[in-house]
């Protein structure tokens, strides 16, 4: 399916407010007005918005990965970044307005890499028993890759035709560990004929060239033709996490590489390619950097007048213990 | 009232609740045939959507389980033997545990994950434990412990309609164990033991195949000492107030469980004792439980699983 100009201003929109928002916490954590993790993905937002955005219907499920802490996927899913925001800085946002995270089908992500393919295995059987061509979209990391959960799971998904898309978010490193050392061949895509699945490679800085793969992926899916493997090929821009080395093995990660990918850079590149093609002025975008910066701040601006979580409202923890 | 076995308490639990209620599903390897029977002849009858078999592995047996549990459905993954919930650690121990946590109350994971306990087979160290303390030590999940036909099929059903994760171990060595369980539906809610026998001197609180073992014992002291064995049924929630009520009358208590001694059941419950009911004891609280190795396969297993002589010499120490 073509898209029409205001969805491809909405890749272009998505991919720039969650920059900004990596960038946000990037500062808070290092300026030291937010504590914990904070895993940021500058470079890599293509994959996840290029999948998600108009790919998925509401009642899909979704299991998406640490990077970014999910703000991609989240803003690709219509949910507001309020209650993600005020989360990181120990605040409770209140109301929200529009859907919760659960209502688009994103149950969350697992503190454990590769918890996420047996949960996601669950999902298909859901959307299978339920008869309602519901898919699910399942990303990973590479380093995820040596699980044996993926085997498990993506075994039992082939066996049983589920609409399961995997996709794999290449991005070259798992915490210091390069992929080249941690996988035995160059593509992790190649799994995907040991499952009798169909697989493909796409780069991952090319948020059109995701979208069409997963689209693919997605209609076989809903088809009942079974599950897909997609590996988008990116790069890690930054250390594993805000604050811990950022080392290939031992040493400094090479400047030349990242370089070479930060030319790359799948915002900067789609910004070129709608300005080449008329789609958008230089002003227009321009326009929509200045909203995405307003928006955050106002976002920044919110979370600090949303009241702390700790100590007052930790007395009801325990209410989350159990289900009624 | 109608006769029945264990195992087929159990059978029957699944077949009511498969047919009250379309979300539940059974999925784990070969329950379609089903290794201690409790999940045989399903299959014929509901067909292959709800009883599903799956390729050997653990993990995504319990993650899948857990996942459809998020998204609606109730299901009852079936781990066969208890030792095997090592292989699925993740998904039970973090996921299952904690997700309706972590989500401030917003996901909901309605799921039971069964599996066979305990020794008396003699089949050796990864096929006859009974993890109880693991799970116990982990918040957000429950465990149930029957030991009886009619509890087996009470608490499975109850299990089932909880909206959280609840851990079911039947025991191998009870599954061909008579008893009687009503014609018309029943359900035991959790957090409540069982006297099973009532008595005066001392109080044996018992788990699982451990009750029978301690009846027996009971019984053949009965010239001797009155014995009184509460069921705790579910050991969380823990019904430690029943437990306490025993000890502040009789002054004395033994506590046999299977699981290792070492922070095990025994250890907990002794703790809470001795929390709560110091006062009224007149004597150290005693327990049985496994001796702190791998269990030995054949008959080694003897001397490492308690044993009913075990029991009768910590009663005697307590009554001393």
């Amino acid at each position: 399916m073509k898209l029409e100009k205001d969805q491809l201003v909405k890749f272009y929109s998505l991919m720039v407010r969650t920059r900004k928002l990596d960038n946000l916490m990037i500062e808070a954590l290092n300026s030291g007005r937010m504590a914990g993790f904070y895993h940021a993905g500058p470079g890599e937002e293509a994959v996840g918005i290029g999948a998600c955005t108009f790919n998925m219907r509401d009642d899909d499920y979704l299991y998406p990965h640490h990077r970014s802490h999910a703000i991609g996927f989240t803003l690709a899913r219509g949910i507001s970044p309020k209650g993600w925001v005020c989360r990181h800085f120990d605040k409770n946002p209140g109301e929200v307005e529009g859907p919760t995270a659960e209502e688009r089908g994103i149950f969350g992500i697992s503190g454990t890499i590769g918890g996420g393919f047996p949960l996601s295995l669950g999902w298909g059987i859901t959307a299978k028993k339920n008869g309602k061509n519901q898919a699910v979209l399942s990303f990973f990391g590479d380093g995820a890759s040596g699980r044996g959960t993926l085997h498990e799971s993506m075994n039992m998904a082939a066996i049983w035709k589920l609409p399961i898309v995997w996709i794999c978010e290449n991005n070259q490193f798992g915490q210091f560990m390069p992929i080249k050392d941690a996988f035995a061949r160059e593509d992790i895509a190649d799994i995907a004929a040991g499952y009798n699945m169909p697989s493909a490679v796409v780069d991952g800085q090319d948020v059109l060239a995701v979208h069409e793969a997963v689209e693919v992926a997605v209609q076989k899916a809903r088809a009942g033709d079974g599950p897909s493997l997609i590996e988008c090929k990116t790069y890690r821009m930054r250390g594993h996490a805000e604050g811990v080395p950022d080392v290939d093995h031992v040493d400094p990660r090479s400047e030349k590489d990242k370089e070479a990918w930060r030319k790359r850079d799948p915002i900067v590149l789609f910004k070129e390619n709608l300005i080449k093609q008329r789609i958008l002025t230089a002003e227009e975008v321009s326009k929509i950097d200045k909203e995405a910066d307003d928006e955050v701040a106002e976002l920044d601006k919110y979370q600090q007048e949303c009241p702390v979580m700790v100590p007052s409202d930790a007395s009801i923890l325990d209410v989350f213990l159990y289900a009624e | 009232m109608k006769q029945t076995v264990y195992l087929m308490a159990i059978n029957e639990a699944l077949e009511e609740e498969i047919k009250r209620d379309e979300k539940v599903f059974i999925i784990g390897e070969n329950v379609q045939q089903g290794t201690f029977g409790v999940t045989s002849g399903l299959v014929q009858k509901f067909g292959t959507e709800r009883v599903m078999d799956t390729p050997l592995a653990e993990t995504a047996v319990a993650g899948a389980a857990i996942g459809a549990a998020m998204a609606g459905f109730r299901p009852v993954a079936d781990m066969m033997f208890a030792d095997f919930i090592y292989i699925a650690g993740d998904e039970i121990m973090l996921k299952a545990a904690k997700w309706h946590f972590m989500h401030g109350g917003k996901v909901n994971v309605p799921v039971v994950i069964m599996a066979a306990m305990g020794g008396g087979m003699k089949i050796g160290a990864e096929h006859s434990m009974c993890p109880e303390a693991l799970i116990m030590h982990t918040p957000g999940l429950k465990l149930a412990v029957p030991s009886t036909p009619y509890d087996a099929k009470g608490l499975l059903k109850t299990a089932i309609r909880d909206n959280n994760p609840v851990i079911f171990f039947y025991n191998k060595g009870l599954l061909g164990l008579p008893g009687e369980i009503p014609e018309e539906e029943y359900l035991i809610p959790f957090g409540q033991a069982d006297i099973k026998r009532e008595g005066s001197d001392v109080t044996v609180v018992a788990i699982s195949r451990m009750v029978h073992m301690a009846l027996e014992v009971a019984e053949k002291l009965k010239d001797k000492v009155s014995v009184e064995v509460v069921d705790p049924r579910t050991l969380e929630p823990l019904d430690i107030d029943t437990i306490v009520e025993s000890v502040k009358k009789t002054g004395r208590v033994v506590i046999v469980d299977e699981d290792n001694r070492r922070c095990g059941v025994t250890a907990e419950i002794s703790a809470q004792i001795f929390e709560t009911a110091f006062d009224y004891l007149d004597a150290p609280v005693q327990r049985v439980a496994a001796a702190d190795m791998p269990i030995a396969a054949g008959f080694l297993e003897d001397y490492v699983l308690p044993q009913p002589k075990d029991i009768e010499d910590a009663i005697e120490r307590v009554m001393a």
